[in-house]
């Protein structure tokens, strides 16, 4: 380093300082809204798939404690039509890619009555 | 009440009684048999397909009613899974739902 004012600390801090500010504003949209951002994503499903992803219609499956990439795969699937549902397709249509994991996430994380079968 | 219309009340109790079920009742025992093919995947804690990579669904506890759906939806094309259209392609409506009424409270694998 040449002698005089070392700039180093300060292009570190700036740089530091920066980042958490974009991080932090990302996240402001949904701390405001009072809700918190995935309860707001799962709105749509609970009217069939109950609240917590056990579900009261034997038509509709449960989803709590589903395997996260099986039901993110799902998503995809009535997003892009290659799963042929037409209410799930309207569901899936406004999802990004992120909200179809975050929604996957939340649901495989419930407590649910889904398990492993056996023969025996 | 005339006669007629106790005719008509009976006939009309009777196709209701008759046509109440929309789908073949299940009966687990005979599905326990028919279910062991569905084992080799659905019964392994954490199986995958080969590809796409995702996990074959825990099906222990799901709705009897919404699995009949699934392997109806695979047999006729409305789901696309070569696997699981080769598996349902040969199932009748009673061994759906024979499946089904298995499945949805078969033990827990170990």
């Amino acid at each position: 380093m040449r002698s005089g004012f070392n700039l180093t600390p300060l292009i570190v801090g700036l740089t530091a300082g920066l980042c958490l500010a974009g991080a932090a504003r990302a996240s402001e949209p949904a701390a405001a809204a009072g809700k918190t951002a995935i309860e707001d994503k799962i709105a749509a499903c609970v009217a069939c798939h109950g609240a917590k992803g056990i579900s009261e219609n034997p038509m509709y499956p449960d989803l709590a404690g589903q395997y996260a990439d099986y039901l993110a795969n799902a998503l995809q699937d009535y997003k892009s039509g290659a799963r042929k549902n037409p209410v799930m397709a309207g569901m899936a249509a406004p999802l990004s890619k992120q909200d179809i994991q975050a929604i996957a996430r939340w649901y495989a994380a419930q407590p649910g009555k889904l398990y492993t079968p056996a023969l025996e | 009440m005339s006669q007629l219309m106790r005719s008509l009340l009976w006939i009309g109790a009777a196709l209701m009684f008759g046509l109440g079920t929309a789908q073949a009742a299940g009966d687990a025992e005979a599905g326990k048999i028919k279910a062991s093919t569905c084992m080799g995947c659905h019964g392994v804690p954490s199986y995958t397909n080969a590809y796409p990579t995702y996990h074959v669904p825990r099906l222990g506890g799901q709705s009897a009613d919404y699995i009949v759906s699934a392997l109806n939806a695979y047999k006729n094309g409305e789901r696309n899974h070569p696997t699981m259209h080769a598996q349902a392609e040969s199932l009748s409506d009673q061994d759906m739902a024979d499946i089904a009424a298995f499945i949805t409270q078969a033990p827990a694998a170990k």
